[in-house]
């Protein structure tokens, strides 16, 4: 199993580099789900059955049982496993960012109540040894982020917690919940750059940006992952222009909404090569590089 | 002694590979190797499972796990005209997503939405089977509204339509129908909405019983009101919602309650006799014998060996408080 987790990170390693995309992740192949990974790998919890999220997707729910405890490193080996230019797996290259995609706290705190302090903590070694092993940007995902809004400060402690000390980039990713009501949280939280789902949601959130701007880089969600339609380059490119009339260049990254998991090769595939090709019209009609 | 209930939704799959057979079904009909029909079959088997456990279990009243809603707003209000289902949102604080019913236009009931469901999942229950339905001011509060521009119209019309619905239910010979309005616990300011668009369906109901279920939070604010709406029994929310506690245990209910004492959102297991315990401390202040015991919420959030062991402790907790009583 291990051999083909291996086989099937370094494929979409090479896809993405493939393609020109700048900042890479692993895909995430050897996860099972967001949310029980994490836990499966730490002491102190226990895996139960399956419970849905949407649709026909389920995950197996993380009960804690114990004092929490990291065993050892839990995603760093991956970050090594990175093809050479030659296309065959080399170890321990890091001449390029590494995005390590995943880093869940909220998630796992939702079915735990008072444990978060512990999760962060344990989140902040593993983050430790991701940037020791050449991490140069370590994402922390929090799909549930507007789900208790009484928590919210709760939560940019724990994110500190996360960050504290890493020369890393942080990223925060969150997705499909009410922004509007934890927008106020957004230059709160202790991170360098903020991931946002913005295409599902109809770019409806740029109006506020402009009211009130973030002090922190944005990664923009320009494709839709949870539809079938491969949206054209030229549709991309528009998303991408109305993102640059409220934040600069050097400030602004595009990405996809969401992991791409839920969607076939071909349409994951589909959606990230217009998207490169529309973030590099974009670059060179104004000239940036 | 006090009855048992459950709230609405079950898991719809297990831990064994018989238990998952409707995962398999929709992956199959998504490949296209299988067609309507064929999930149709697949769903109902599913539904018997639910029912069947509901019942040697001994739940009272029971309901058909609302196994073939996609999710709790889009399955019924994607069925009425001017409404599209469009994208994923959230669903409250939960883990789950629901698919957001887009208003067009002036919406209208069409023709019976849940009747044949609830029909089927009755011929395979010796309990009751309750049919529940969302209720209007929550499906208004998360549609996206582009016709209306009023939650309160669209409210009112999308009350219209399931009283419509409730109508046929009733016809078809259901004597429990049970509204949920979860919205009540966040927006309490709500609650003359709710009891307006209550009456509206109520006029529907016939002879049936009437629920109006709150969860994921509490009604404190509002319980003297609230006890008062339109409604002939009030399910309230007792773990996520515990501060509801206070005002009920000092105003009481002249109407009979399903009590959500049980956690559906955490797989810890509590003790019956503590929970009997509970329910008998209310029992000056509601008539505990027209009441029930329940769930917090529904139990799709739990693995499906879990939300039996709940619905295993809530028949444990009924009996101790028949001989408490």
């Amino acid at each position: 199993m291990r051999t083909l987790e291996e086989k099937a990170t370094s494929e979409w390693i090479r896809f993405q580099e493939e393609i020109g995309i700048d900042i890479l992740v692993d895909g995430e192949q050897y996860r099972g789900d967001m949310a029980t990974y994490f836990a499966e790998n730490l002491e102190g919890t226990e895996i139960s059955g399956l419970v849905r999220s949407y649709g026909n997707r389920y995950y197996k729910k993380p009960i804690i049982v114990d004092e929490l405890k990291r065993r050892g490193p839990i995603s760093v080996d991956w970050v090594h496993l990175r093809p050479s230019p030659d296309g065959t797996t080399g170890k321990g290259d890091d001449h390029r960012a590494v995005h390590d995609d995943g880093l869940v706290v909220r998630r796992i705190l939702r079915f735990a109540g008072g444990c978060l302090p512990a999760f962060a903590k344990l989140l902040h070694e593993e983050a430790v040894a991701l940037e020791a092993a050449g991490a140069k940007v370590v994402q922390v995902d929090e799909p549930a982020l507007s789900t208790r809004l009484d928590e919210l400060p709760l939560l940019v402690k724990a994110v500190g917690i996360v960050t504290k000390g890493l020369t890393a980039k942080t990223v925060l990713h969150t997705c499909y919940g009410n922004y509007n009501e934890i927008f106020d949280y957004f230059n709160q939280l202790p991170v360098d750059q903020l991931d946002l789902e913005m295409s599902n949601s109809g770019l409806d959130l740029l109006e506020r940006f402009k009211r009130e701007p973030l002090k922190k880089e944005i990664a923009f969600g320009v494709v839709d992952v949870h539809s079938h339609v491969i949206e054209p380059e030229s549709l991309i490119r528009e998303r991408i222009e109305k993102a640059l009339t409220i934040f600069s260049p050097a400030k602004l990254y595009i990405d996809p909404d969401c992991g791409l998991k839920t969607r076939s090769v071909e349409e994951a595939q589909g959606k990230l090569r217009n998207m490169v090709a529309a973030a590099h019209a974009v670059r060179k009609a104004r000239g940036l590089t | 002694m006090v009855q048992t209930t459950v709230v609405g939704t079950y898991p719809r799959i297990g831990e064994t590979f018989e238990e998952q057979a409707l995962r398999r079904g929709i992956a199959r009909l998504d490949r296209g190797e299988i067609g309507e029909a064929d999930l149709q079959v697949v769903e109902r088997d599913t539904v018997r499972d639910v029912l069947r456990e509901q019942n040697e279990i001994g739940i009272d009243l029971v309901t058909d796990g609302q196994i073939s809603w996609y999710d709790s707003q889009s399955h019924f209000a994607g069925k009425l005209t001017s409404i599209e289902i469009n994208g994923l949102v959230r669903y409250f604080d939960t883990n789950t997503y629901y698919r957001q019913p887009v208003v067009s236009g002036a919406l209208a009931w069409k023709e019976p939405v849940l009747v044949d469901e609830w029909k089927f999942a009755q011929s395979n229950s010796k309990a009751p089977v309750k049919a529940v339905l969302t209720g209007p001011v929550t499906l208004a509060s998360l549609a996206l509204d582009k016709h209306y521009r009023s939650k309160k119209t669209l409210a009112l019309d999308l009350a219209t339509a399931i009283g419509e619905e409730v109508g046929t239910l009733v016809q078809a010979g259901a004597s429990h129908v049970q509204i949920d309005e979860p919205i009540l616990t966040r927006h309490p300011n709500d609650l003359s909405l709710v009891s307006e668009s209550l009456e509206r369906i109520r006029s529907h109901k016939s002879s049936a019983t009437l629920t109006l279920f709150t969860f994921f939070g509490d009604v404190a604010t509002i319980y003297k009101d609230l006890a008062e709406a339109p409604a002939d029994i009030l399910g309230l929310d007792l773990v996520q919602g515990s501060a509801t506690w206070t005002p009920l245990a000092k105003h009481g209910s002249t109407k009979p309650l399903v009590l959500g004492l049980v956690d559906a959102r955490n797989t810890k297991e509590e003790d019956p006799a503590a929970i009997a315990k509970k329910a008998l401390d209310l029992k000056s202040a509601i008539d505990l014998k027209s009441s029930y015991l329940s769930p917090s919420n529904g139990l799709e959030f739990l693995p499906r060996d879990r939300a039996r062991k709940k619905l295993r402790i809530l028949r444990a907790a009924a009996k101790k408080v028949g001989v408490g009583a």
